[in-house]
């Protein structure tokens, strides 16, 4: 099968993982049961890293517990870096994982981080980013939320240094009861600073989704550009999601906007592409691709970009849900 | 021969307001027929009925489409039936891509039909002649559909989809308002190229003008619901002189 990205070994303690499609120019590292041999990064001055890092996170029946662990990733001055962050469960047991993902980028230093989350219905991960930014330095995070039982990503970034920019960009998807929470809190702690904010979800069944955005902006941080967006498509009754913006600002010269919508699917644009022969779920589906399309388009790596897209359309044709060992979908 | 279509006595609501208050109108193949109408006689709810739209109830009289009950098939079930409307307000769909959106179109008709999907390849070549019958330029196709196109280009979409489905029956709602005169010849064109004796058409207008270039064998006045008066392509042009007054008048 052409999606079936991963080879999970039998008994993954005895034989290794492999990746049987690789995106192109990545090196790939697992961390299985929230060990590995490389985790994180702690990149010198100047230092670029020539592919990206891919880190595969598993959980497997072996370790059942409930696992926390943190990973770093330290960029020196000029230092930069892509990563790409991957979780995913092998079995279906209610693993719990909270993980801390410190990020402290140095003058002038760019960390491009991808998050794919695809785990289980009974699945409880929470994923804690904290972010120290000096001068002219750059971060962008998209975090991708395909599948999962309750998920909630808490991303905290502190612009720290003159000319710093931060976009920070979500898409989640549920389904079922799946619970997908979102908290992200931005300081612009000195002026010139920019930082953006695009998060969308998708929600079907009798999912919850809940968004929560602060904008800090200190007494001197001023010239100071920020946005937030928020948009939700519910694609049933009975699914639920709630969104709090909040804007915090002290210093007067500052450029700073908030958006946050809750919305059900287009009756006109349906019918429209219904009368056109696009049956009715495929239309639906169409629909839901266009209002993921603008954070997708917002991961950089081409292929990887193109990845998400197919798994975006696997994931919004079911097709997660019918496969028992999830993680074979999975990137 | 056979027709194909044949509405009898069709009443709709809407909000549970009646606005078809009894049509009847039986078109065969190879025909071009004209609806006209004053503003809010009816002209677009029955378009939209034939077409399937949801919150239009009928509450009377049947449709039948080559052969088969209308009113008992889906909006996409309807099209692949063979039955197309051009829409008077054609619906901007940021986010879905023109060539997306026609492409799945026609996909989902050829798997109707027991084909196979179309090849990357197939399908620009198919899409480059039809567009060229409407004479637009196929760096629409990469743009969101009807997104930010001006009034004509969302007409002339409107018949590139038509030109692409090769329907049986081709409503097409005033699609000649809003178009400038060359927008109107190359869209009239447009419609006569895709006339075949197994197709037909009927054309919603206010104008004769349109009919100067797509001539019609029968032309229907409704107002208020109902057909008042039908008769051959002169009609049209009396419509035009006369206003509908001396036709109300005698209702
Ligand atoms: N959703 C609706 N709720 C209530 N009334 C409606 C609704 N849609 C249409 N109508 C009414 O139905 C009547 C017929 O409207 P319709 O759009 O079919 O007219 P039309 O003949 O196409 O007019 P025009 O020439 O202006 O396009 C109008 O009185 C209109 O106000
Ligand atoms: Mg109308």
């Amino acid at each position: 099968m052409e999606n079936n990205y991963i080879y999970i070994p039998n008994d993954p303690q005895q034989e290794e993982f492999r990746c049987r499609v690789p995106l192109k120019d990545t090196e790939q590292v697992f961390v299985v049961d929230g060990k590995g041999e490389k985790m994180g990064l702690n990149l010198g001055k100047g230092e670029i890293l020539p592919q990206m890092l891919q880190v595969i996170a598993v959980r497997s029946r072996q370790a059942q517990e409930d696992l926390s662990y943190s990973t770093d990733y330290r960029l020196a001055e000029r230092a930069q870096a892509k990563v790409l962050l991957c979780s995913h469960t092998l079995s279906m047991e209610d693993f719990t994982t909270h993980e801390c993902v410190n990020v402290e980028l140095g003058k002038g230093a760019i960390l491009d981080m991808v998050v794919m989350q695809n785990e289980h219905n009974k699945s409880k991960h929470s994923t804690s980013f904290k972010v120290q930014m000096e001068e002219g330095a750059v971060f962008n995070l998209n975090v991708v939320t395909l599948h999962g039982g309750e998920i909630s990503n808490e991303i905290e970034v502190n612009l720290n240094g003159k000319g710093g920019e931060c976009n920070v960009n979500g898409l989640y998807l549920a389904d079922g009861q799946q619970k997908v929470s979102t908290r992200v809190n931005i300081f612009h702690n000195v002026p010139e600073c920019h930082s953006s904010q695009l998060f969308k979800g998708i929600l079907d069944g009798e999912s919850r989704t809940s968004f929560s955005g602060k904008i800090y902006v200190a007494k001197d941080a001023q010239k100071t550009e920020a946005y937030q967006a928020n948009n939700n498509l519910l694609a049933s009754r009975t699914a639920k999601a709630y969104t709090q913006p909040h804007l915090e600002i002290y210093a007067d010269d500052v450029k700073c906007s908030h958006g946050a919508t809750v919305g059900s699917l287009n009756e006109d644009e349906l019918f429209y592409m219904r009368s056109r022969g696009i049956a009715k779920d495929e239309a639906k589906l169409l629909q839901q691709q266009a209002f993921a399309y603008a954070v997708l388009e917002k991961v950089a790596n081409e292929s990887l970009r193109e990845r998400l897209h197919s798994l975006l359309e696997s994931r919004l044709r079911g097709e997660f849900s019918e496969c028992a060992n999830c993680s074979k979908h999975c990137c | 021969m056979e027709n194909l279509i044949e509405i009898k006595n069709l009443h709709a609501n809407i909000n549970g307001k009646e606005i078809l208050k009894g049509i009847d109108l039986v078109v065969k193949p190879g025909e071009v027929h004209a609806i006209m109408g004053p503003n809010g006689s009816g002209k677009s709810t029955l378009s939209a009925v034939l077409a399937g739209k949801e919150h239009y109830e009928v509450t009377e009289g049947t449709v039948k489409f080559m052969g088969h009950d209308l009113l008992a098939m889906s909006p996409e079930e309807r099209s692949w039936a063979g039955l197309f409307l051009g829409f008077q307000y054609p619906i901007e769909i940021p986010g879905v891509t023109n060539v997306n959106f026609m492409k799945t179109a026609v996909n989902e008709h050829r798997k109707q039909k027991g084909l196979a999907p179309l090849t990357a390849a197939e399908y620009l070549k198919l899409m480059r002649e039809k567009l060229a019958i409407v004479e637009m330029d196929p760096a629409f196709s990469s743009r969101g559909v009807n997104v930010g196109f001006s009034g004509g280009e969302k007409k002339r979409n409107e018949i590139f989809q038509m030109a692409m489905l090769d329907p049986k029956l081709a409503i097409l709602d005033e699609t000649d308002s809003g178009l400038d005169v060359d927008a109107l010849r190359i869209v009239a064109t447009g419609v006569n190229k895709l006339k075949r004796p197994d197709n037909a058409t009927i054309v919603i207008t206010h104008y004769q003008r349109l009919l100067d270039y797509i001539v019609p064998d029968i032309v229907h006045v409704l107002y208020k619901g109902k057909i008042i008066k039908t008769s051959g392509k002169e009609l049209a042009l009396e419509v035009e002189t006369r206003g509908y007054d001396w036709l109300i008048k005698g209702e």
